[in-house]
């Protein structure tokens, strides 16, 4: 049996976006954050600061 | 005259050497040859009964599970474990960083053999395997579907790695002129290979498109192929630090010459790519849940089993991940690795087997010859892998 | 494919693409207009006949219907019998309906095969080749009936399903179980005459019949079309399927994949391109035609 009613087939659109927002300031902080917590210090002062906490983590 | 009398002797010299090759190496009490041997010929044994007989003689496949776990284990979670070898050629090779470049070869290796064992598998769910070449001559092109685009891409991207790792059997057999050759059609190759990676990945969820009234709401949707492509990425990426870390205890006198640290800088690099690519995967999730509506399903077993996937299983792991690459913890990376697998396994026996015609009451259960077909599958692709790492430069090392 | 059919091929993809309506037309004046079957199933009285001379025709197990009792309990068409008929207790009294192949227009297992061992013939019927069949039975996860059925116990399995007596047909006869049934519940004609038919029962009896014809939009319509006095979803018939052709669920995808060997290698080849540190033109060389030549 068919009915005909009105059906908005784009209802959930804008929480569509808002998500899409939620994920550019989330995955900005993902990537600051996998940057690593070292280099954002380190790397003005002295670039084989870095380096050398990286080889002292791998022995 | 001349030519051929050194092609003969070229030829006697390359066969005695397979010959030597042939033979067994090392000690054979292993606990993993204890385990495996016993199994792979009970599994011989059940594939015998499996021709003769029938696929219903050893399997609890019926008229409406006509997939089982031969093809949703071994065929379409293990094609998206393999899909490491695409992700690191085109990172290698594509991208050019150098850092991964010691592990492509190993990588393509997995990936070479898991394609000719786990899609291998297929012929032995076809009910009729002697066809199997019909899609492949010309006689009868289904172009009209999927399985036919997949099994092509299957072929060709079996032939692809084949010709990726052809430069290490050269390298071994010791013929320098093919090796050279081959090396100069790594580029293409690796480039052919991740377009078909990305459609044959796509392809096996687009399998599933036209099962839309018998597929969960919770795992079907128009977009089963793109999310198929975006979970390979990591299921390949956490797969190669999975295997990497047993290669790593088993093969370690092959390894010796190796950087350790500069192999931890590696996986350390996977897994960031890794926590990337799942915290996206796990957003396309969130965007299909709202797109679907799917708030109207998640209260009830099915809901919890779906959250434990995309939560349990996608969206921690890629925290873990996070955490271990920013603290440079290798045992949480280790088990994030182990947990984003389990979460790719779960994924596609969902969408095959475990959500697919949720609603029955007598639902599919793999039996137990069915399992051990499985295991022979994978255990004799691992006898083959030893083979191959202990005599070819597969770990960068000649002998 | 040898030249001439490679040229009518040739000749019928133009046809498609410059005017499909045309073609269409033209079919159909040629006679291949698809034929099917309406049942009604307030006529049905349950005898089985159909399901005899089905098996009878084509070599399947030949039910009992005398002492077999199969109608007390719900069963399915199965590898030994491509067509059954089910009771079911409703709230007007029993109803009997026959299920078989319903020959959908657009086929989803005949979309799903890779070698065209199912195959939609330009008459309508669904048929199977069992020269060509890999036995992958992907046909069966694509029905959205579950008609295809597999003989799991057989080293050279056959799938078995309805195919409209095709060979019958092509003598000019009718369906075997058509032609079987004593109450003329089945009807069987062009599809477009059928549905003709089945609206002007529907209109000429509105209180016998629910307001709906099962196939004519299911699944993107089916060349077996049903009646029914009760609402279908009380007699077996899965009423979620909706009205999209369930071929056109895998369309988006089939068209993606040139798109996708078009563009993606010429990508990769432009990204290895850029990140090849042997192109990079050093900061002396500036930016001079020789230094581009290199």
């Amino acid at each position: 049996m068919e009915y005909y009613t009105y059906v908005n087939i784009f209802e959930t659109k804008g929480l569509e976006y808002l998500l899409l927002m939620c994920f550019f300031a989330l995955f900005i902080y993902l990537v600051r954050y996998l940057s690593g917590p070292g280099k954002k210090d380190s790397a003005p002062r002295d670039g084989s600061a870095a380096g050398g906490r990286m080889k002292g983590a791998g022995h | 005259m001349n030519t051929t009398a050194i092609g003969t002797s070229e030829f006697n010299r390359v066969a005695s050497f397979i010959w030597q090759e042939l033979k067994p190496r090392g000690k054979w009490l292993t606990p993993f040859n204890v385990i495996s041997i016993p199994i792979i010929l009970l599994g011989i044994g059940i594939l015998y009964f499996r021709f003769v007989y029938g696929i219903g003689f050893v399997t609890n496949l019926n008229q409406y599970y006509p997939l089982g776990i031969w093809i949703g284990f071994d065929v379409v979670t293990g094609v998206a474990l393999a899909g490491g070898a695409y992700v690191i050629t085109f990172v290698v090779y594509v991208m050019r960083m150098e850092k991964y470049h010691s592990i492509v070869r190993v990588t393509v290796l997995n990936g070479l053999l898991a394609y000719i064992f786990y899609a291998g598998a297929l012929t032995l769910d076809l009910g009729r395997p002697w066809h199997i070449v019909n899609p492949i001559i010309g006689n009868s092109f289904g172009y009209n579907s999927v399985l036919f685009l997949v099994s092509w891409h299957f072929l060709l991207y079996m032939l692809t790695m084949a010709l990726e790792f052809s430069p290490v059997v050269a390298e071994w057999a010791q013929l320098e002129k093919a090796r050279k050759f081959l090396s100069g059609l790594t580029l293409g190759a690796v480039i052919f290979g991740i377009t078909l990676s990305i459609l044959h990945q796509s392809g096996l969820g687009a399998l599933f498109l036209m099962a839309k009234p018998k597929i969960h709401p919770l795992w079907y949707s128009e977009f089963i192929p793109v999310m198929f492509v975006v979970s390979s990425i990591y299921a390949g990426l956490s797969m190669i630090i999975f295997e990497g870390t047993i290669s790593h205890k088993v093969f370690r006198d092959l390894l010796a010459g190796q950087d350790h640290h500069r192999y931890e800088e590696i996986i350390l690099g996977l897994g960031k790519g890794a926590a990337i690519t799942m915290f996206v995967y796990y957003f396309f999730q969130a965007l299909l849940f709202i797109h679907e509506e799917r708030w109207e399903l998640i209260t009830d077993a099915w809901g919890y089993w779906y959250l434990l996937e995309v939560i349990g299983l996608v969206l921690i792991p890629c925290f873990m991940y996070a955490y271990a690459v920013r603290n440079r913890n290798l045992g949480i990376l280790k088990v994030a690795a182990v947990l984003a697998l389990l979460g790719i396994i779960l994924n596609r026996l969902n969408v095959t087997v475990i959500a697919y015609r949720w609603y029955d009451v007598d639902k599919y259960y793999p039996s137990w010859q069915e399992i051990v077909v499985t295991l022979t599958v994978v255990f004799t692709e691992i006898w083959i892998f030893r083979w191959i790492v202990t005599r070819m430069p597969v770990f960068g090392k000649r002998r | 494919m040898d030249r001439r059919r490679f040229f009518a091929t040739a000749g019928t993809a133009a046809g498609t693409l410059l005017h499909m309506k045309k073609s269409e037309a033209a079919n159909a004046k040629e006679g291949k207009e698809f034929v099917g079957v309406l049942v009604d199933t307030t006529r049905c009285i349950g005898c089985r006949a159909c399901e005899v001379a089905c098996s009878v025709a084509w070599n399947n197990f030949v039910p009992d219907v005398k002492n077999d009792n199969a109608l007390d309990h719900r069963r399915d068409t199965s590898d030994k019998q491509y067509t059954v008929v089910n009771r079911f207790k409703t709230e007007k009294g029993d109803v009997f309906v026959k299920r078989q192949c319903m020959h959908c227009w657009q086929a989803a297992c005949v979309a799903m095969c890779l070698v065209n061992a199912m195959y939609k013939t330009k008459e309508g019927p669904v048929t199977w080749n069992g020269e060509k069949c890999l036995g992958c039975r992907f046909c069966m996860v694509a029905c959205p009936f579950d008609i295809p059925k597999a003989e799991y116990l057989s080293w050279n399995p056959r799938i078995m399903k309805c195919h409209m007596c095709y060979e019958r047909l092509q003598e000019g006869k009718k369906p075997a179980c058509v032609e079987a049934c004593p109450a003329d519940a089945l009807m069987f004609g062009q599809k477009r005459e059928l549905m003709e038919i089945a609206r002007h029962r529907v209109y000429s009896h509105p209180d016998k019949y629910v307001h709906q014809i099962y196939g004519e939009q299911e699944a993107g319509g089916t060349g077996w079309l049903y009646l029914s006095a009760v609402p279908f979803d009380q007699i077996g018939f899965r009423t979620d399927l909706g009205t999209t052709p369930y071929p056109e669920y895998t369309k988006q995808f089939l068209v993606s994949v040139p798109l996708v060997l078009f563009g993606v290698p010429a990508l990769l080849l432009g990204l290895s391109e850029l990140s090849d540190r042997k192109n990079e033109v050093r900061e002396s060389e500036g930016w001079t035609e020789t230094g581009a030549d290199e």
